[in-house]
């Protein structure tokens, strides 16, 4: 678990918050240097001219003074490393430069999609715990048979790939039943098939690691006395083995966070619903190299922002881990 | 006897099909009527890519085609035999020695910003389309011979020319040419590709991107080509034009009533969309050149004709596109779409031939075969590179590729395919990385064949593009292209086409598919749908909804 860097010896603790903030803030700057730094030379290495990218996209059959011109107001005609450097440079002005296809700054283009993508996001992480712990709790407490079938049913679920998934709720509940339309586009109705399909398969790798950690917890001395002390079973599960159970689960939803937004990329394009996902697809393919960093980033920044969240409610969920900072 | 015996199958084919029609016949519905009504919202869902510019002179692809039909409109059309016919020109004339040509104007057109329709206008747009900074590819090639524009008068307008140009009319018809607003031209590029202005039957008034484009009625429309119906249109109040890049959504979508129209439509599709007696279909095969394998002649191994007519005789093309295609496609002889009236097919050329194609590659001296079955050389396997551009070709070509891989392999062919997006596709393709490779290319007219064959086409534009993949180099075929594209006579140039396109399939430069398949499906409800025949976009300026 991460948490075990979370734990100074130290015995003066306000320090010790301090530098767990400061830590984690520089942890960020190397996560966001390294990621614009991959992203751009991993665009510029791999084939296929930026320059195309400005004059209609790949084979364009652009003329020489169209791409002088491009290249020219772009900094292409640069070496490598003075246009990384200049790159760099103006990130740290917060200035995320102009798409080469879409022709608009990129801070809009992000502004515009981000929103549809974390909602998506969102929801699905949360209706993910909602079926994780459903199922976890239900198997815990109805036997073998029902520890066997959840069991099989998160494995099943963790396999399921999302376009296949996607396909079949669009089969089932759009083409056959016609309850749900198959277009996600702004609606919140169209959200329902995306939030699903990316829900279920991270629920069955939730609902593995909270069933085992709350089978552990169940057989634990602590529950044992709870029962003594005269709780009642269901009281067992949600006061005490839960929390219990809950840590690894919230650990890796800043994991789960990443999933979610690499699944986003086939959701949105299933789906047809506008978001960021789509927008790394389509700016990948055309060599938009502003575009694809400034996208990058984001997302490596929302993904430390949960991960830092995690950590903050598994001190919430744990006490042992309050008890050093705060002692 | 045999004739006999056809004739009665015919007449069980047609008697069975007259049972199916009034079986299938659609049930009354609250519609039913045969006058056109006004009003209403058709919602398009489109497969291509989303535009990243609205106005087609910058860049210059089919997507913003597909879209500006919608708002644009050229100086000329052309009818369903490729003649070309009034649109914003109403008449026009060559000069005796084809270097310069006159056109006169409507007077009663206005952009939908209020700009008249002028001769300065067309200056504009020339200007605007030849302007580097604008980045035009696709119109920039269209107007490649027009040195200079006269504005005569208000209404006439005269371009002049470096050398004749028999395609002059096929290229001023392309979406990619239109005439915009001088007006709005003004403004800065970012602006006008949010909101071109033109005097098309529909106007953009917004652009939710990732999402649709939504185009408003143009209540002033007056403009429509000479072919267009008597009709009073535009009846639509309003399109909403959708991006779904999924196949299989775009198809539920529309199954569901959710779209009224879907571009795009798979071989699947089409077959599930027969069934279904709300649905038609739209069968428009884009113009120019079929779909086609080409033959790298420019190195070894297809440097030796035998070679190539051995690959194109042992692919069993026919067979694949049965399967693949549910008949949804039909097989090509031709280098030219077959909407092309100049295009010429030679089946014979094409025809399977396992035991043909072993004998030419023995003759050519790939005798050796090694452990695979592959045939060797001098030490060296016959390895076809055969890069595939995922955008480009649609699943059920990259699946008639691997059957053309498998039964070429018979022979001891060795294809080996790699799929890959479109910027290492082509970047492949500069570096002369590549035997066989297929590449879809729009253009209205035989003319296409100048660019894709005639041996310019080898040097490389300074983005590294070049037309002519098979790399023909053959002086008479330069020639004749040359000439062709310079004639007007109709007799002549009809017979300078057919001479160059008999030289390119004797030669087995090119295998040739299908047409380039562009199927429509839209709800039965949806009428007055049809596709303007210069590069076949579907045009909704008389369409209305029966409902």
């Amino acid at each position: 678990m991460t948490i075990v860097a979370a734990s100074p010896t130290t015995t003066r603790p306000r320090a010790s918050a301090t530098q767990w903030v400061l830590a984690r803030l520089g942890g960020l700057v190397v996560v966001l240097w390294a990621a614009a730094t991959l992203t751009f030379f991993a665009l510029r290495l791999i084939p296929g001219d930026p320059a195309e990218a400005l004059l209609g996209g790949p084979g364009s059959q652009a003329s020489e003074e169209a791409l002088e011109t491009a290249r020219r107001e772009f900094g292409l005609d640069q070496p490598l490393l003075v246009q990384y450097i200049a790159q760099l440079g103006r990130y740290v002005t917060l200035d995320f430069g102009t798409s080469y296809s879409l022709k608009q700054p990129v801070s809009t283009v992000i502004a515009e999609q981000l929103g549809g993508t974390l909602v998506l996001a969102a929801l699905a992480l949360a209706l993910a715990w909602v079926l994780a712990l459903g199922v976890a709790v239900w198997s815990a407490q109805s036997g073998r048979v029902a520890a066997a079938l959840g069991s099989a049913l998160e494995v099943i679920a963790v396999a399921l790939p999302h376009f296949w998934l996607a396909s079949s709720l669009v089969l089932l509940f759009s083409t056959t039943l016609g309850w749900l339309p198959p277009l996600s586009g702004r609606s919140p109705a169209g959200l329902i098939l995306p939030v699903v399909t990316l829900a279920i398969p991270l629920a069955g790798f939730l609902g593995q690691v909270m069933r085992e950690s709350l089978l552990d917890a169940l057989s634990s001395p602590f529950v044992l006395s709870a029962r003594t002390r005269g709780e009642t079973s269901a009281g067992v599960i949600w006061r005490h083995a839960l929390r219990h159970a809950a840590l690894p689960a919230i650990g890796l939803s800043g994991w789960a966070f990443g999933n979610l937004v690499s699944g986003a990329v086939v959701v949105e394009t299933i789906f047809a619903r506008p978001g960021l996902g789509r927008t790394l697809l389509s700016a990948v393919q055309a060599r938009d190299v502003p575009l694809v960093t400034g996208i990058v980033l984001v997302v490596a920044l929302a993904y430390s922002v949960v991960t830092t969240l995690t950590d903050v409610l598994d001190r919430a969920a744990d006490p042992r881990l309050r008890t050093v900072v705060e002692a | 006897m045999h004739l006999h015996a056809r004739h009665t199958l015919a007449l069980a084919v047609l008697g069975v099909s007259a049972l199916t029609l009034t079986a299938c016949a659609p049930a009354e519905t609250s519609g039913g009527s045969t006058s056109p009504v006004s009003g209403g919202t058709l919602t398009y869902a489109t497969g291509d890519a989303e535009p990243t510019c609205l106005d087609p002179h910058v860049g210059g692809n089919y997507p913003q085609a597909l879209v500006a039909t919608q708002y644009l409109e050229s100086l000329v059309s052309l009818d369903d035999t490729g003649t070309a016919i009034p649109w914003l020109a109403e008449s026009w004339t060559e000069s005796d020695d084809g270097l310069s040509w006159e056109f006169t104007l409507r007077d009663d057109v206005e952009f939908t910003d209020g700009t008249p329709l002028t001769s300065a206008a067309i200056a504009a747009n020339v200007a605007h389309v030849q302007d580097p900074a604008t980045g035009s590819s696709t119109g920039y090639l269209a107007l490649g011979k027009v040195t200079g524009v006269d504005e005569v008068s208000d209404s006439v307008v005269r371009l002049n020319l470096s050398s004749p140009d028999s395609a002059l009319l096929e290229s001023l018809s392309q979406p990619w040419v239109a005439i915009q607003s001088p007006v709005a031209l003004e403004r800065d590029q970012e602006t006008n590709c949010e909101s071109p202005v033109g005097t098309g039957p529909f106007v953009v008034t917004a652009w939710d991107r990732q999402n649709s484009i939504t185009l408003d009625r143009n209540e002033n429309y007056n403009s429509a080509p000479a072919d267009a119906g008597e009709g009073d249109g535009p009846y639509l109040d309003q399109i909403v034009w959708r991006f779904v890049p999924d196949s299989a959504t775009r198809y539920a979508a529309l199954a569901s009533g959710e779209v009224d129209v879907i571009d795009n439509a798979q071989p699947d599709t089409l077959v599930a969309a027969e069934k279904d007696n709300a649905l038609d279909e739209l069968d428009a095969p884009r113009p120019g050149a079929s779909n086609r394998i080409e033959l790298n002649s420019g190195k070894a191994p297809f440097d030796d004709v035998r070679v190539r007519e051995a690959f194109a005789r042992s692919a069993a093309v026919n067979d694949g596109i049965a399967s693949l295609f549910f008949g949804t496609a039909d097989r090509s002889y031709s280098a030219l779409s077959s909407v092309e009236a100049l295009g010429l097919s030679d089946e014979d050329l094409f025809t399977f031939d396992a035991d043909a194609a072993n004998d030419l590659l023995d003759e050519a001296g790939w005798t050796e075969r090694n452990a695979d079955g592959i045939r060797t050389k001098d030490g060296s396997t016959l390895t076809l590179t055969f890069p595939v551009s995922t955008n480009q070709s649609i699943p059920a070509e990259q699946s008639l590729f691997e059957q053309i891989q498998a039964t070429t392999k018979e022979v001891g062919f060795d294809v080996v395919l790699e799929p890959m997006d479109l910027s290492s596709w082509y970047t492949a393709l500069a570096a002369d990385d590549y035997d066989l490779v297929s590449a879809p290319y729009t253009k209205v007219g035989p003319d296409v064949l100048r660019i894709l064959y005639h041996s310019d086409g080898i040097t490389p534009a300074p983005s590294g593009y070049f037309a002519n993949h098979s790399k023909v180099n053959i002086p008479e075929l330069d020639d004749l292209l040359t000439q062709a594209s310079q004639v007007t006579d109709v007799a002549e140039r009809t017979e300078l086409y057919a001479d160059a396109q008999q030289i390119i399939l004797d030669g087995y430069y090119i295998v040739p598919l299908f047409d380039q398949q562009n199927h429509y499906l839209y709800r039965s409800d949806v009428k007055g749908l049809r596709a303007i025949p210069t590069v076949y976009t579907p045009t909704f300026a008389e369409a209305w909804l029966d409902r």
